[in-house]
Parts: structure tokens; C-alpha cells; sequence
């Protein structure tokens, strides 16, 4: 016989088995709060959209000197204007992906549909934090170079730098940058690898399925 | 959502409640968490009601929104970890109108059914509840042909399991 069908015998016989919830019992759970993973990366992509807005809008408002030397480097208003809608354009961009992807996630779709729209929701967060990195990198960079060239003390004393203490510099900076954005590499991939795992791991075997 | 809807609702799940319990115990392998996935899979069921439509029967629905919690959307929470205090037929398992041999042999099919992978134990599931390929291959996204394909790789699986 084959196994599977002495198996599906016996299953049916376990019906009787289960503790059976009344309506009494139904009702209150109707009331609890999901846990699911769609939920949890609902309120991480809040997270994250909240969280590098005000990193991009705080040092502003909450530094005069801060505010005094971008405006020192973007003596151009107009290029500053326009960058301020740029970046608050791709944020509005990012929100409108995020909302339109979460909306498409839907427990009534077929296993793998609903894998992919995860994914998918998961694939718009990952580019806005790149986005936000490249960012933050680029700002950095152009930030070192008016400080120093605004500096005068400092250009005076790089200037005299000989090509050791260069090569040390730029070591540093390289080094710094890098542990900087490691941790936030081990970040995201703690965070997400550990939510989205099992996800990723059933969404492989389904997708072996079709080789 | 109108007291009527809800009224409703209950009203169904309570009827059909053993297709979430039978996914339960495929996918946890404890009371608590056994629990824990029904109320889960309970909250998905209530949250899409309201876009249920008659066209497919709510059984079948069921199928679809429990594996899908099942399979994707559950996180398992810290204490679904313990593993060691359950043996499926023991804990099935009341009947005693088995004989020695089908009663062993079953032992070990339900040991081996819980160690498919979680996309395995959903096509078992669907084809221990004789669903047919077509459903089969709907409720995964996979094409009938590969349903049918994996399908025989499990009884084999099985099989050897079973007559090493």
C-alpha cells in the first residue's frame, strides 16, 4: 500500500482529536494584534523613513554653525533649493513605493505570489537606506573638502603633510568610513536575515520547483 | 466591521476550525505554539474576511490564508522553540484499534512528514486533504506538472524512510 495513502487514512481520524474552540473562545482572539513578519516590516520601513529624515533634517535646525557652513558651500541658493526638493521629491517617491507595496501584499494570493510582494516591499527599504547611504557618503566627502578648504589652519597644516602622513590620512578616513559602513551592512543584514530567513529559504524551494 | 460580519465569521470558523488545527500541528510541534500559529492564522483570516467572496468556498479559502500564515507569514515566537516535548503520535495518537505494525509504520510516516521542509509539508497536507493538482498547484504558484513532479519525490522520500 502506498504509504501516503495508510497515512491519509489515519488523518481524517485525528479530527476528533483537537480541543474545539467555541464561539466564546473566538471572539477575543478576533481582538488580538497580528505578529506577522508583513507586520514587523511595516513598522521597520516607518522606522527607517522617519529615522534618515531626521538625520538629514536635525544637524540643520539643531546646528547654527552647521546651518552657517552649508550655506557657505552652497553659495549657489538656487542649487541648494533645488537639491532640498530633490532629496524631499525621493522621499516622497519612497513613501508612494512603500504604501503601494505594502497595499499589494495579500494573505489571499498564492504562496509564492505572496512571497514575491514581500520580497518586492523589502527590495524598496533596501534601495532608500542605499539611497540614504550614497547620501550620506557624498555629503561626506564634499563636506571634507570645503571644510578643509574653507579652513585656513587646516590647509595650512595639510600642506606641509609629507607623503607619509598623506597616505596615513587617507588610510584613516578610508578606515573610518569602511567600520562605518560595515556596521551598518552587519546591521541590515542581522535584521533583516534573521525577520525574513525562513521567507527567503521556502521562496528558494518553490523556486527550485520550476527548474 | 458590523457585528453581523463578525457574527458570521465565527459562525464559519468554528465549523471549519479543524483545517487551522490541522495546519497547526504540521507546522508546531508544541501546545503553546500550536496556539500561538492558530491565533495568528485566525487574526489573517478575520483581517481578509471582509474581501471574502462567495465565489470560492470558505474552506478552500481557508486552505490558502492558513498555509500562506503557516508557511510565510508566521514568526515563531521565542517559546515555539522547545522541541523535545512532543511526538506527534503520541500526542495524536488515543485510538488503540491499530495493530502493532500499522501503528509503527505510522509512527515513523508522521516522524518523516515532520521533517519535510515547510513547503513539502504544505503539498502533503493539501494532497492528505485530497485536494486535487489543480488546487495544489493554485494555492503554491507552482504549475501542476511540478506539483505532481515534487509530489512523487516526497513518496519516494517516504518510501525510504520508511523501508530503509
Amino acid at each position: 500500500m502506498d504509504e501516503l495513502e495508510l497515512l491519509k487514512k489515519d488523518w481524517n481520524r485525528q479530527d476528533t482529536t483537537f480541543k474545539k474552540l467555541s464561539s466564546e473562545d473566538i471572539y477575543p482572539i478576533l481582538q488580538k494584534k497580528s505578529s506577522s513578519i508583513v507586520k514587523t516590516l511595516f513598522y521597520i520601513s516607518i522606522g527607517e523613513l522617519i529615522f534618515w529624515i531626521l538625520i538629514n533634517v536635525i544637524p540643520y535646525f539643531s546646528s547654527d554653525s552647521f546651518r552657517e557652513r552649508l550655506d557657505a558651500v552652497y553659495t549657489n541658493e538656487y542649487a541648494f533649493m533645488g537639491l532640498t526638493v530633490f532629496s524631499y521629491g525621493v522621499i516622497l517617491l519612497f513613501i508612494y513605493l512603500l504604501f503601494k507595496s505594502h497595499k499589494a501584499i495579500s494573505v489571499t494570493d498564492n504562496a509564492k505570489k505572496l512571497m514575491e510582494s514581500i520580497l518586492k516591499t523589502r527590495r524598496v527599504i533596501k534601495y532608500y537606506v542605499l539611497y540614504n547611504l550614497v547620501m550620506a557618503f557624498i555629503s561626506m566627502v564634499i563636506g571634507m573638502y570645503f571644510a578643509i578648504m574653507h579652513d585656513p589652519k587646516l590647509t595650512d597644516t595639510i600642506s606641509h603633510f609629507n607623503q607619509k602622513q598623506m597616505l596615513v590620512t587617507y588610510a584613516i578616513l578610508i578606515g573610518v568610513t569602511s567600520v562605518f559602513v560595515f556596521i551598518i551592512w552587519l546591521f541590515y543584514k542581522l535584521l533583516y536575515g534573521l525577520l525574513l530567513k525562513r521567507l527567503n529559504k521556502n521562496y528558494k524551494e518553490l523556486k527550485k520547483l520550476e527548474v | 466591521m458590523t457585528k453581523e460580519l463578525e457574527h458570521h465569521f465565527v459562525e464559519l470558523l468554528e465549523k471549519h476550525q479543524n483545517i487551522i488545527h490541522k495546519v497547526c500541528r504540521l507546522y508546531t510541534n508544541n501546545y503553546d505554539a500550536h496556539n500561538d500559529l492558530f491565533q495568528e492564522i485566525t487574526i489573517q483570516l478575520w483581517k481578509a474576511y471582509p474581501k471574502f467572496r462567495g465565489d470560492s468556498k470558505f474552506s478552500t479559502w481557508m486552505y490558502r490564508v492558513g498555509l500562506n500564515t503557516a508557511i510565510t507569514l508566521y514568526r515563531k515566537s521565542k517559546r515555539t522553540i522547545n522541541t523535545q516535548d512532543f511526538n506527534g503520535v503520541e500526542f495524536r495518537m488515543k485510538a488503540d484499534d491499530y495493530d502493532d505494525t500499522e501503528e509503527q509504520q505510522l509512527k515513523t510516516l508522521y516522524k518523516a512528514v515532520y521533517e519535510l521542509n515547510d513547503i513539502e509539508k504544505a503539498l502533503v497536507f493539501l494532497y492528505l486533504e485530497d485536494k486535487d493538482y489543480r488546487e495544489i498547484s493554485e494555492t503554491m504558484g507552482i504549475t501542476e506538472v511540478n506539483a505532481r513532479v515534487k509530489m512523487n519525490r516526497i513518496k519516494t522520500k517516504l518510501k525510504t524512510i520508511l523501508n530503509p
